[in-house]
C-alpha cells in the first residue's frame, strides 16, 4: 500500500487529536498538517461585524456633496465639496474619516449603498431586532427568535461537540445578533479579565486531563471526555492568549489609537491571531442602547467623533492584521438599525430614517461604491429609500465569505450581491 | 431485585444503601449538588449520619422559616426590579445561596428554563421578577395551578407574541408553543387542536401592562380539543392540557434531564411512573421527591452525568464554603459565560449539557473560580477555605488540601491529581509557594474537568 506523506500526516494527526483532544482540536493544530503540506497557512474566513448603535446618518457618512437637495435640507449640518473626502465626482466621506478613504484607495473598502428593507421600522428596538434576527417580526413569536449570526454559529458547530465559533467582545450585553439556540457565545470584555492567571491553572490540570477517574469507571464517559477535551484545548490556547493579551500593551499599543472600539478590535485581533477556530466576532460602537449615533440634536461634533473612532479603530485593526498577513482571511462589516432623515431638525440634528450605506472592509473586498446613491428627491417620509435588502448583504457574507448555506440562516430568496467580494 | 436502570420497578424503588453502593460522602455530595446547589461540610456530615431517605425528607419539606425567608427576599427582589441592571437577579442568586429550602430554588430554575420567558422581549425587570415569583409559588404544586398562574401573566404572552387574543387576532403560533413546548411535547397536537385551542384563549388582551379579559372578544362557541368537546375557555384548556398523559410524560422527561442526566434517553416505560406523579392530582414536589429517592438517582446513570450550568458552577463553589460573596458582579459574570437569569435564549430554555463548554468558556469558568476565591478583587475575598477548614477541625498542614478535595470532589480524583494540586516545582522550575494556599487549591479544584460535572 502506498502511503503519501499527506495521508500519513492526516492519519497521525487524526489519531493524536482523537486521543488528546477528543472532538475539538484547536484550529491551529488541526490545520498544521495541511499547512505544512501546502507550505502556507490556510485560515478559515473570519467575519467581524461592527454595530453602529442608534441609527447612523448615512447621508453625512457617505456624502452626496454635489446634490442640491442635500445642501438645501441641511443648512448647518451639510458637508461641502471643500471639506468632504472625495471618492468620486459626486460622493465623498465625512471629513473625520481619512482612515477610511485611505483604505478605499488601497483597495480594501467597499461601500454598499441604499441598504434597508420593506416597511422598515423607525423605532430603535424594532428596527434593531429586524437587523439582529434577519427575520421580520411578524413571522416568529419573540420567544422563538434567534439572531442571524447566532443561527450561523449554531450551523457552524457540530452538535454534541465543544466547538467555539462565535464571540462577542465588548462592555455591553451581547446584542441579539449573536443569540444562539444551541451553543454558548462567550461575551468577553478583555482577555486580561477573562483568563485565569496562567501557570498555576494549567499545571494543575495537565497531569489530570487524560488520567483515569472513578467518575468514568461506572457511567458513560462522554460528558467527562467532552469537558476534558475542552480543558486540554483551553490549556493549549491559554499561553497563546496570554502572550496575545500582553502584546496589546507593548509593541502594538502605539499603533492603536485609544478608543473603546479600538480596544475591542484589538482583542478581536488577538483572538484571530491565536487561531481558535472562531469564525464570527461581534463588536459595537455607540453604547448599545439609545444614544451613540442617535443624533437628534447638535449632531455635527458627536457624529464626527463617532465616525473618527470607527474609521481609525478599524484602520488600526486592518494594519495590525495585515502586518501578520491575516487580512485576507478577515472581513469587517458595519451596520446600523436605520439611516436618518434628509432634513435637518431645528436642533441641528436629524431624525430616524431608513436606507443607509454599509461598509465592507478586508483583504478580499472589491473596493468601490456598490449600487447607486439613493435619490434625495424621491424620499419616503423624508428619508432615502432602500434599493438593496440588508438580507442580501447577509446572504453575501454567509455564502460568499463564510461558506454557509444562507437558507440555514435566512428565508430563501435573498440573492448574494455580485461584485462586493473578490 | 436485580439492579437495572431500565427496569422501572428497580429504577424508581427508593434507594437503600448496600455493599455495592454504600452511603458515603460521594453520594451525599451528589444529592446535595443536584438538590441544593452543593452542600456544606456540616450538611454532608449530617447526611452521612442520618442516611439518604432522612436527608431527602429534610431537603423536600419546607423548614418552618422558609416562608418568612421567601417573603423577605420577594421584597428585596421587587425593590431591586424597579431599576435597570442585575439587581433582582443578584437577589435571586443570593436567595439560591442562602435559602433554607434550596431545592425550591432548583425547581424554580427548572421552570424558568422550561417556560423560557426572557426579558430580552419583555423589557421590564419587574414583570420578570413577578414571573419568577409565580414559578416559585406554584413550582412545587400541581402543574395545572402552575400553568393557570403562568398564563395569567402578561410577560408570557409578550414572549409568545400574543398580546391580543381577540376574536379576529387568534395567535396559533403561541398555542403551538403552549402545546408543544409547555405541556404535551412535540407531536401530540394537530393543526385543528391548535386552532381550536386558540379560540379557547380568546378574550385575553394586554392593555396598559395588564392582562385583561374582554368578554366581547371571547369566542364562546363550542370547541373540540384533543378529542374533547365543550365551550372551553382558558382555564378549561389548561385543565385539558395538564391532565393529558402526554404532558406528564414530557415533563417527566425534562425533569429526568434536569435532575438525573444530560445524556440519558429514558424509555417510555421508565418514564411512566414519574409521568403519573406529574399529571392530574399529582404535584411537582411528589415527582421531584420520587426522583431524588430513587435507585436511578443514585446510580451510575446519574452520577456526574450533568454539566454544571454557570449558575450551578458558581453556587457549587460558593455554597460549600458557606460564604456571602457579592452577587451583582456574579450575575454579570454568569451572563458572560452564557447564563443570564431572566434571559434564557429562547422559549426552549438553555441548551445545557456540553453546550456550556468550549475552550473559551472553560477558561472563563476557571477565571470565575479564581476570582471568587481570590483574597481580594471583584469578590473581595469573602470565601475563605482556610477558615472553613479550621471551623470544622480539618485545618491540617497540607493547606487544607484533603479537606477541600473531600468537600468539592470527594473520591473523584486520582492520587496523582491530588498530588499535583500541591505542585512542587512549577513549569519554570521554581517552587510555587502559592500552591499550598487553600484559596488557590480550591480554585484549582473548581477548574478541574470533574468539577464541571454535577
Amino acid at each position: 500500500m502506498h502511503i503519501t506523506r499527506r495521508d500519513f500526516f492526516k492519519e497521525t494527526a487524526g489519531a493524536t487529536s482523537m486521543l488528546a483532544f477528543g472532538s475539538s482540536v484547536p484550529a491551529f493544530l488541526a490545520r498544521s498538517a495541511a499547512a505544512m503540506e501546502a507550505g502556507q497557512a490556510s485560515r478559515e474566513p473570519v467575519l467581524v461585524v461592527i454595530q453602529l448603535s442608534g441609527g447612523n446618518d448615512g447621508l453625512n457618512t457617505v456624502v452626496p456633496y454635489q446634490d442640491d437637495a442635500y445642501h438645501r435640507s441641511r443648512p448647518t449640518l451639510r458637508i461641502g465639496a471643500e471639506q468632504v473626502l472625495k471618492l468620486d465626482s459626486s460622493l465623498g466621506l465625512h471629513p473625520a474619516m481619512p482612515a477610511f478613504r485611505k483604505l478605499y484607495q488601497e483597495g480594501r473598502l467597499s461601500i454598499i449603498q441604499g441598504v434597508g428593507y420593506p416597511r422598515s421600522s423607525r423605532d430603535h428596538d424594532a428596527a434593531m431586532e429586524d437587523w439582529h434576527t434577519g427575520v421580520l417580526r411578524e413571522g416568529v413569536p419573540p420567544g422563538a427568535r434567534s439572531g442571524w449570526l447566532g443561527r450561523a454559529i449554531d450551523a457552524a458547530c457540530d452538535p454534541g461537540k465543544t466547538d467555539l465559533r462565535g464571540v462577542f467582545v465588548g462592555e455591553i450585553k451581547a446584542p441579539f445578533s449573536v443569540h444562539t439556540e444551541r451553543v454558548v457565545v462567550p461575551s468577553i470584555k478583555s482577555l486580561e479579565e477573562w483568563l485565569p492567571t496562567g501557570a498555576a491553572w494549567s499545571d494543575s490540570t495537565r497531569a489530570h486531563d487524560s488520567g483515569p477517574s472513578s467518575a468514568t469507571s461506572s457511567g458513560s464517559p462522554s460528558l467527562l471526555a467532552g469537558v476534558r477535551s475542552a480543558t486540554a484545548n483551553a490549556r493549549l490556547i491559554q499561553p497563546r492568549l496570554i502572550a496575545a493579551s500582553q502584546a496589546i500593551h507593548s509593541q502594538n499599543a502605539a499603533a492603536y489609537p485609544r478608543f473603546p472600539l479600538t480596544e475591542n478590535l484589538a482583542t478581536v485581533a488577538q483572538l484571530i491571531r491565536a487561531d481558535l477556530g472562531i469564525r464570527i466576532y461581534f463588536v459595537e460602537l455607540g453604547g448599545g442602547g439609545i444614544g451613540g449615533f442617535d443624533t437628534h440634536a447638535n449632531q455635527a461634533a458627536n457624529h464626527g467623533a463617532l465616525l473618527r473612532e470607527l474609521a481609525e479603530s478599524t484602520a488600526a485593526f486592518v494594519d495590525d492584521l495585515n502586518h501578520d498577513r491575516l487580512l485576507d482571511s478577515v472581513l469587517v462589516m458595519t451596520f446600523s438599525e436605520f439611516g436618518r432623515t434628509l432634513t435637518e431638525s431645528g436642533r441641528r440634528g436629524t431624525n430616524h430614517g431608513a436606507a443607509a450605506p454599509m461598509f465592507m472592509i478586508g483583504g478580499r473586498v472589491k473596493s468601490g461604491l456598490w449600487g447607486a446613491h439613493p435619490s434625495l428627491t424621491d424620499l419616503e417620509e423624508d428619508a432615502p429609500k432602500f434599493h438593496t435588502d440588508f438580507r442580501r448583504v447577509y446572504a453575501t457574507v454567509l455564502e460568499r465569505w463564510l461558506n454557509l448555506k444562507s437558507e440555514k440562516v435566512l428565508a430563501p430568496g435573498f440573492a448574494p450581491l455580485d461584485g462586493v467580494l473578490v | 431485585m436485580k439492579p437495572d436502570p431500565n427496569d422501572p420497578a428497580w429504577a424508581w424503588a427508593p434507594f437503600q444503601p448496600d455493599a455495592a453502593r454504600p452511603w458515603d460522602l460521594r453520594l451525599a455530595a451528589h444529592l446535595y449538588r443536584r438538590a441544593a446547589f452543593g452542600g456544606t461540610w456540616p450538611e454532608l456530615q449530617r447526611a452521612l449520619s442520618e442516611g439518604p431517605q432522612a436527608t431527602i425528607d429534610r431537603l423536600v419539606h419546607p423548614t418552618p422559616g422558609a416562608a418568612d425567608f421567601n417573603r423577605l427576599y420577594d421584597d428585596y427582589e421587587n425593590a431591586a426590579a424597579t431599576s435597570a441592571g442585575y439587581g433582582s437577579q443578584a437577589w435571586w442568586l443570593r436567595r439560591m445561596i442562602e435559602s433554607p429550602q434550596p431545592l425550591q430554588e432548583q425547581v424554580t430554575l427548572f421552570w424558568h428554563n422550561h417556560f423560557g420567558i426572557s426579558n430580552i422581549h419583555v423589557k421590564d425587570n419587574a414583570s420578570l421578577c413577578r414571573h419568577i415569583h409565580v414559578l416559585r409559588q406554584h413550582g412545587m404544586g400541581s402543574v395545572e395551578a402552575l400553568l393557570d398562574a403562568v398564563l395569567a401573566q402578561p410577560a408570557v404572552w409578550i414572549c409568545l407574541g400574543a398580546r391580543d387574543n381577540g376574536r379576529r387576532s387568534l395567535s396559533e403560533s403561541s398555542v403551538r408553543i403552549l402545546m408543544e413546548q409547555y405541556t404535551l411535547g412535540p407531536g401530540h397536537s394537530s393543526d385543528s387542536d391548535v386552532r381550536e385551542g386558540a379560540r379557547a384563549l380568546t378574550g385575553w388582551i394586554i392593555s396598559q401592562g395588564e392582562l385583561r379579559f374582554v368578554p366581547g372578544e371571547y369566542d364562546a362557541a363550542p370547541k373540540k380539543i384533543l378529542g374533547q368537546e365543550g365551550d372551553f375557555d382558558r382555564k378549561a384548556l389548561v385543565r385539558i392540557l395538564t391532565t393529558h398523559p402526554a404532558t406528564g410524560h414530557w415533563l417527566a422527561q425534562k425533569l429526568v434531564r434536569w435532575f438525573i442526566s444530560d445524556t440519558a434517553k429514558p424509555s417510555d416505560s421508565l418514564l411512566a411512573p414519574l409521568a403519573k406523579q406529574l399529571t392530574g392530582d399529582g404535584s411537582t414536589a411528589k415527582g421531584v421527591e420520587m426522583l431524588l429517592r430513587s435507585n436511578l438517582f443514585f446510580s451510575a446513570e446519574a452520577y456526574r452525568q450533568k454539566v454544571r450550568s454557570p449558575v450551578e458552577l458558581a453556587l457549587g463553589i460558593i455554597r460549600p464554603l458557606e460564604g456571602r460573596t457579592g452577587t451583582v458582579r456574579l450575575a454579570a459574570d454568569l451572563a458572560r459565560l452564557g447564563q443570564e437569569l431572566y434571559e434564557p435564549p429562547t422559549i426552549q430554555g438553555w441548551a445545557g449539557g456540553l453546550a456550556w463548554i468550549n475552550s473559551l468558556t472553560t477558561l472563563g469558568r476557571a477565571k470565575l473560580a479564581e476570582a471568587l476565591l481570590a483574597e481580594s478583587g471583584a469578590y473581595e475575598g469573602k470565601l475563605d477555605p482556610a477558615a472553613v477548614a479550621k471551623r470544622h477541625g480539618r485545618a491540617t498542614n497540607d493547606g487544607g488540601r484533603q479537606f477541600l478535595v473531600d468537600l468539592y470532589l470527594q473520591g473523584d480524583l486520582g492520587a496523582e491529581t491530588i498530588g499535583a494540586l500541591a505542585a512542587g516545582p512549577s513549569a519554570t522550575g521554581s517552587v510555587d509557594t502559592r500552591a499550598a494556599d487553600p484559596r488557590q487549591i480550591a480554585a484549582r479544584l473548581a477548574s478541574l474537568p470533574e468539577f464541571q460535572l454535577a
